[in-house]
C-alpha cells in the first residue's frame, strides 16, 4: 500500500469532515409512509384485479404463474357442466404480471394497491368470489398527502406534493 | 417539613455529595446519556438524509427515545451463559461502568467547589479512566465467546496504542501550567489564554485519542459490529448490556471535561449572572463546552468507515505518540519563551 503524506491525509480528512457536514444541512428524502404515500407510476404492478364476467375459464393465468399462486378452483354447476375460475394465493405472488399479460380478454388487471397487511395467513388466499371483490384497500387515521418523485439534477430525486 | 427541606438540599449541595451524585456525577451522567446517544442516532440519520427516532414524542423529534430503550433495557432478562465465569460476567459491566464513571471525584465543579482537591487531581482522573480497559478484558474473557475474546483482545492492544500518548498530551499542559491541580489549571487560563491556543498539538492529540479511546468511528474496533457482532459484549442482554454499552459514552464525557479543562478554559470565562448563583453554576459552562465536544465525536461516527486494527495501532504509536512528544516539547518552549 503506498503511504499518503501527512498533509495529504490531512486534507483527506478535513474534506471527509467537510462532506459530513454538507449533508448534515441538506433537507431529508424520507417518505414518512402512514403520512405521506406516493403517487404511483403509470403501469404499477400491484395487487391484482378480477373481472368474472370477462373470464372464459381458460386457465391460462394459472398456468403461466411461476410462483404457484393463481389456482383455478371448480365454479357452480351450470347444465351438467362445471367452469373453473381462478383464484389467488398472495403469499405467494410475487407481482410478475404474467397473468395479466397472458389473459387474453383484458379480465385481469393491476391496481395501484400495494401497501396492505394481511392478518392471517389464510386471509391472503382469496377464493374466485374474493378474488372478484378487488384488493382490500389499506385504511389511513387521516387522509395522507400525495407525493409524487421528481428527477432533481443536483440531488437525485425530490419528492413534491400533488394535490 | 421545611427543616426537612432544608436539611436535604444542604445534604444535597454538600461537595461529597453533589459531585458523585448530581454533576459530574450520575445524574448528569445519566442525561448525557440519554440525550447524546439520541443525538448520534439523530445526526448519523440526518447526514443520510434520514429521520431517525421520531415517533417517541413526536414534537420533539423522538428525544425520548433513549428513556424507551433503557426501560427496555431495565425489564429486559439478563441471560448468562451456562459456559461464562459467572461472577466475572455479571460484575465486569457494573465494573466497567463505574471505572468510567468513578474519575469524576477528582474534578473541580468550580473554582471553589470540589468533592476534594488535590495537588494530582488531573493525574488521579487520567489514572482512573485507565481502569476501563481492564474491565473490558475481563469482561471478553468471563463471556467465553469467540467475540467477546477478540473484541476483548483488540482493546487490549488499543489501550497500549492510545493510554501513553493520551497520558503524555495532558502531562505536557500540566507542564506548561506547572500543576497538576485541575483547579489551578483553569486559573492559569483566564482572559481567553485558553490550553487550546497555547498548545494546539496537545489538544490535538488529546482529543483524537479520546475519541480512539472511547470507540468512536473510525476507531470503533473493539466492537466492530459488521465483524465480531458487538466485541466483548456480544453475550450481553439487559441491563447488563445497557451498563456496558454506556460505559464508552460516559468515558468520553469524563474525558471531554477533562479536555474542556485542560484545553477551553473549564469555567473561564464565567458568564457573571452565573457566578452570582452560586459556587456550583459555572459547572454548567464545563457542562455545555463538554457536551460540545461529544457532539463533534459522535457527529464522526456519520463519516467515517473504521480503521483495521493494524491501522489504528499505527495511527496511535507512528502518529499520535510523536505528536505527543512534540507537544511535550512545545510546552517546554512556550515556558522557556514566556
Amino acid at each position: 500500500m503506498a503511504r499518503r503524506s501527512p498533509i495529504s491525509s490531512l486534507v483527506g480528512h478535513v474534506r471527509a469532515l467537510a462532506t459530513g457536514l454538507k449533508y448534515l444541512l441538506a433537507p431529508r428524502m424520507t417518505v414518512r409512509y402512514p403520512e405521506e404515500v406516493l403517487v404511483l407510476p403509470e403501469g404499477y404492478r400491484g395487487m391484482i384485479s378480477y373481472n368474472k364476467k370477462l373470464c372464459i375459464s381458460c386457465g391460462m393465468c394459472a398456468r403461466i404463474c411461476p410462483a404457484d399462486a393463481m389456482k383455478m378452483y371448480p365454479g357452480p354447476e351450470e347444465g351438467g357442466r362445471r367452469k373453473m375460475y381462478p383464484g389467488i394465493n398472495y403469499a405467494r405472488c410475487i407481482f410478475c404480471g404474467f397473468c395479466v399479460d397472458v389473459c387474453p380478454t383484458g379480465a385481469l388487471e393491476h391496481t395501484d394497491v400495494h401497501d396492505m397487511a394481511f392478518e392471517s395467513f389464510e386471509a391472503q388466499i382469496m377464493t374466485p368470489e374474493e378474488f372478484e371483490r378487488g384488493p382490500p384497500r389499506p385504511e389511513f387515521r387521516r387522509p395522507p398527502r400525495r407525493l409524487k418523485p421528481v428527477m432533481d439534477e443536483r440531488r437525485g430525486i425530490r419528492y413534491e406534493p400533488v394535490d | 417539613m421545611m427543616e426537612w427541606l432544608e436539611k436535604i438540599l444542604e445534604l444535597l449541595f454538600s461537595p461529597w455529595l453533589f459531585v458523585p451524585l448530581v454533576y459530574p456525577g450520575l445524574i448528569s451522567v445519566f442525561i448525557v446519556l440519554l440525550f447524546i446517544i439520541w443525538l448520534e442516532r439523530k445526526v448519523a440519520a440526518k447526514v443520510q438524509l434520514r429521520y431517525g427516532p421520531l415517533y417517541v414524542l413526536k414534537q420533539l423529534g423522538g428525544a425520548i427515545q433513549l428513556v424507551a430503550d433503557l426501560l427496555r433495557y431495565l425489564f429486559a432478562e439478563p441471560i448468562v451463559p451456562e459456559e461464562a465465569d459467572r461472577v466475572a460476567f455479571v460484575m465486569g459491566p457494573i465494573l466497567l461502568f463505574a471505572a468510567a464513571y468513578l474519575p469524576c471525584v477528582a474534578i473541580p465543579v468550580s473554582g471553589s467547589f470540589y468533592a476534594f482537591r488535590s495537588d494530582i487531581s488531573l493525574l488521579v482522573s487520567l489514572g482512573l479512566l485507565t481502569l476501563v480497559p481492564a474491565a473490558t478484558l475481563l469482561i471478553g474473557w468471563a463471556s467465553n465467546n469467540k467475540f467477546s475474546l477478540i473484541g476483548g483482545l483488540r482493546e487490549g492492544y488499543l489501550s497500549m496504542a492510545y493510554e501513553i500518548p493520551l497520558l503524555l498530551s495532558a502531562l505536557s499542559m500540566a507542564a506548561l501550567y506547572g500543576t497538576m491541580d485541575l483547579v489551578k489549571i483553569v486559573e492559569h487560563q483566564s482572559g481567553f489564554s485558553w490550553g487550546i491556543l497555547r498548545n494546539p498539538l496537545a489538544a490535538f492529540t488529546f482529543l483524537l485519542l479520546c475519541f480512539m479511546s472511547t470507540s468512536r468511528f473510525p476507531f470503533e474496533i473493539a466492537e466492530a459490529e459488521s465483524e465480531i457482532v458487538m466485541g466483548p459484549y456480544t453475550e450481553y442482554s439487559g441491563i447488563l448490556y445497557g451498563l456496558a454499552m454506556g460505559a464508552s459514552y460516559i468515558k468520553l464525557y469524563i474525558l471531554s471535561i477533562i479536555f474542556s479543562l485542560l484545553f477551553l478554559g473549564g469555567w473561564e470565562p464565567c458568564p457573571p449572572f452565573l457566578s452570582r448563583i452560586g459556587p456550583v453554576a459555572p459547572g454548567l459552562v464545563v457542562f455545555v463546552k463538554a457536551v460540545a465536544i461529544m457532539c463533534v465525536g459522535i457527529f464522526l461516527r456519520s463519516v467515517y468507515p473504521r480503521y483495521r486494527i493494524d491501522q489504528a495501532i499505527r495511527i496511535g504509536w507512528h502518529i499520535t505518540f510523536p505528536l505527543s512528544i512534540a507537544s511535550v516539547l512545545l510546552s517546554l518552549g512556550v515556558m522557556w519563551v514566556g
